[in-house]
């Protein structure tokens, strides 16, 4: 076992030495190398970052842009991107960053500061809005990374299985009981259809973090993760089991989808590529990205989509103000602190985030666009009516309190919400859980406040 | 005879006058490349995951590059963790179930019933277990993945719709196991059944022993070194299975199957927490080391 062991070390050590070449001299000019997550589903920022690299080195000969790919899910990528940003060496020069993550390198002092070059470039000015522009500001108040993607959060509904549950369409939800109910109905009335999905297993990472666990924290009254005035954590609290309490009612009154899909890590897949075309799943709960999976740009259109599909906004817990809640997140293109090459990483960071390379990917990914040139092209909007709707959710939109510590506190939450979801713990049992497990995972009991 | 081999030049190379430098030098100098190859690749990683077991080491955030050492910390945490707890269980009846049970017994009976058999039969039998033993790990994880989906072979065979993936895990991946591993035991058996005398057990069955007690009192016996041997061997093997539960089940669902080498990798590699990870790595290695020294004193146990 000594030398499984040693071999499993020698693997990473080996995958963190793929790396390496980054930031070497090439003998007439520089590489930068660019770090990434592409997926078979999910080509379009590989497809953006082809044509950045095409115009970027066409404008500035010496300079060679290196893709490196990562496969797989934003969980495989998170990983592989802290192994190799483990040492100066293999570090990539620039690379695709979730913004949950950036406090937690800002911390460790693994990304360069933007500010600078920022205020030599126009476009940061005239087109990212300032709420945008926070999406990657450290605690120490600099700016680590440009948006390439922004978000919010709602429930998609299929409308054929609601007129056939005799629902109303459009449907309207103004209290986490009217959409248990519509589900309730669904179950009742239309058999052989999933009433009800979203994330809540320790397998969609930060999906069931967000997507599932904050839509319903922070729909609840004062529900938060963070309590700002205190500058603590909060530790469970009845916000916390009520929200637990409604991924139990889902899964318990088996409303949900059954607990192997629960735990696919192809549940995304499931509900936006097999099961709403097929008519087979009334509603789920997910992101403004998910129309993507439908439009002429996926890898597996659905044109009819426009007709069958309809969205609406995620209503707090008891319709209490301002109605409705979401969550708001994005990836950003952040540079390594280890990077000789400043100047041009900064270079070609401002062509794939320029009006062309951002509107292709927001017409491919589906998410919202940081920019407001890009969200003005009618381009963006053509195929997807839901754009709007989701960009107004801005409006009651939250963000993460992306500490350094979040990620840790996301880990605990899956947990949580794993636990609930498979019935291993009560929602009570769950937020005790939480509770208990919160200080380690905080950095002490002094930064914790019971609720 | 290989000792033999080994020790004869160095014996005869050595000045009469006493083991000097140049005798060390001798054997030192040939081994060089590999003892520091060994010391950089294999002692250096150990070491390492060793040291980082005592502090609190992160992938990312601030303990990744201003690390502090806190003693037994992590390994008090572990040993109050419930799914630590919960890993280690899994572990253990994995190992029992695939390991000493399942390819140990399967692997002796397979070596046993192919005795005195046609040379064709021989080979078939072999070709197939020994088959399932060389497949690529991942590449077996996904035959049984087919195997048991839901839409996979046993169902559409049996004709009924179940998530075995989900509803049975530790036995699916425990047959999985059963099924990759017995090649290893059946060829150790297949060898050492050709060590045991014929005539022994042809005065056996002369004096009227049936097949069991033949079995039971001449063969196992004379067969107990390599079967100590064998559990040894595929107990350490399968204490450290990660592939193939990762690749099924992905230790799910929930904590299901969650071995503690999954455990371990979901701590260090999702949670970033490889100093945490790396204190799991090392009760894992002195429970190895545990087992091994069981099986090599029942082997002196033998022996005296």
């Amino acid at each position: 076992m000594m030398r499984r062991l040693a071999g499993s070390l020698l693997l990473v050590a080996a995958v963190a030495g793929c790396g390496s070449g980054a930031s070497q001299e090439n003998p007439g000019g520089k590489e930068l190398e660019v770090l990434y997550r592409v997926d078979v589903t999910w080509p379009h920022l590989e497809k953006m970052l082809a044509n950045a690299k095409k115009q970027y080195e066409a404008a500035h000969p010496g300079v060679t842009i290196k893709l490196t790919p990562v496969q797989g899910t934003p969980e495989a990528y998170y990983t592989k991107l802290a192994l190799l940003n483990r040492s100066p060496g293999s570090a990539p020069d620039l690379y695709y960053h979730d913004t949950f993550q950036v406090n937690a390198d800002v911390a460790a002092g693994k990304l360069a500061p933007l500010d600078e070059h920022l205020a030599a470039w126009p476009d940061w000015e005239t087109q990212f809005p300032d709420s945008v522009k926070q999406a990657a500001r450290g605690g120490d108040g600099k700016i680590y990374g440009v948006p390439i993607s922004t978000d919010t959060r709602g429930l998609w509904y299929h409308k054929e299985v609601f007129t056939k549950a005799g629902l109303p369409v459009p449907w309207e939800p103004k209290t986490w009981n009217d959409v248990l109910t519509a589900a309730r109905t669904i179950k009742q009335r239309v058999p052989g259809v999933i009433p009800f999905s979203m994330y809540s297993t320790k397998i969609h990472g930060e999906a069931t973090t967000m997507q599932g666990f904050e839509m319903l924290l922070y729909g609840t009254p004062g529900g938060t993760l963070y309590d700002d005035a205190q500058d603590k954590w909060v530790a469970g609290g009845k916000n916390f089991t009520d929200a637990l309490s409604f991924v139990n009612t889902i899964h318990r009154e088996e409303l949900g989808p059954r607990l192997a899909d629960a735990h696919n890590a192809k549940l995304a897949d499931k509900m936006n590529l097999e099961w709403f075309p097929a008519g087979r799943l009334g509603i789920s709960l997910d992101g403004a990205w998910t129309a993507a999976a439908w439009k002429p740009t996926s890898t597996k259109p659905w044109p009819e989509w426009t007709q069958k599909i309809g969205w609406t906004a995620m209503p707090t817990q008891n319709g209490q103000e301002p109605g409705s809640v979401s969550m708001s997140g994005g990836w950003v293109m952040a540079m390594s602190a280890y990077t000789p090459h400043k100047k041009e990483a900064f270079g070609f960071i401002a062509v794939a985030t320029n009006k062309e390379n951002s509107l292709a990917y927001s017409v491919g990914t589906g998410d919202l666009a940081p920019r407001r040139d890009v969200a003005a092209d009618p381009a963006y909007s053509a195929d997807n009516p839901s754009v709007k709707f989701f960009t107004d959710l801005a409006a009651v939109t939250h963000y993460r309190p992306a500490y350094e510590a979040y990620p840790k506190v996301s880990a605990q939450i899956q947990e949580a919400m794993e636990a609930v979801t498979t019935g291993a713990r009560t929602p009570e049992e769950a937020t005790a859980a939480y509770a208990r497990a919160l200080p380690a995972a905080v950095g002490g009991a002094e930064r914790v406040v019971a609720r | 005879m290989t000792v033999a081999t080994a020790r004869s030049p160095a014996a005869t190379g050595a000045p009469p006058g006493g083991p000097s430098r140049r005798g060390v030098l001798r054997w030192l100098l040939p081994l060089a490349p590999s003892l520091v190859l060994l010391a950089i690749f294999l002692a250096g990683p150990i070491l390492w995951s060793v040291y980082i077991a005592f502090t609190n080491e992160t992938l990312t955030g601030s303990a990744s590059v201003n690390s502090q050492f806190v003693g037994f910390a992590n390994f008090i945490r572990l040993f109050g963790d419930p799914n630590f707890l919960n890993s280690f269980l899994l572990t253990f009846v994995f190992v029992i179930g695939s390991a000493v049970i399942g390819q140990n017994t399967l692997g002796l009976v397979i070596a046993l019933l192919q005795r005195g058999r046609g040379r064709v039969t021989r080979s078939v039998v072999n070709g197939v277990v020994i088959a399932a033993w060389v497949m690529p790990e991942i590449v077996a994880a996904a035959c049984w993945f087919s195997f048991l989906a839901e839409d996979g072979t046993l169902n559409t065979v049996l004709g009924v719709s179940q998530e075995w993936l989900y509803t049975a895990p530790m036995v699916a991946v425990i047959l999985a196991n059963v099924w990759r591993g017995t090649a290893f035991s059946m060829l150790v058996y297949s060898a050492a059944l050709s060590e045991v005398p014929a005539d022994l057990v042809e005065a056996a069955a002369v004096d009227g022993a049936g097949p069991v007690r033949r079995l039971v009192h001449i063969t196992l016996p004379l067969i107990r070194r390599s079967i100590m041997a064998n559990l040894m061997l595929i107990t350490l093997q399968t204490l450290a299975a990660f592939g193939l539960i990762y690749a099924l089940t992905g230790g799910g669902p929930g904590t299901a199957s969650q071995t503690t080498p999954l455990y371990m990798y979901e701590q260090a590699f999702r949670y970033f927490e490889i100093g945490y990870g790396s204190a799991i790595a090392l009760v894992l290695l002195v429970i190895g080391a545990l087992f091994s020294l069981v099986y090599l004193r029942l082997i002196k146990v033998e022996d005296a």
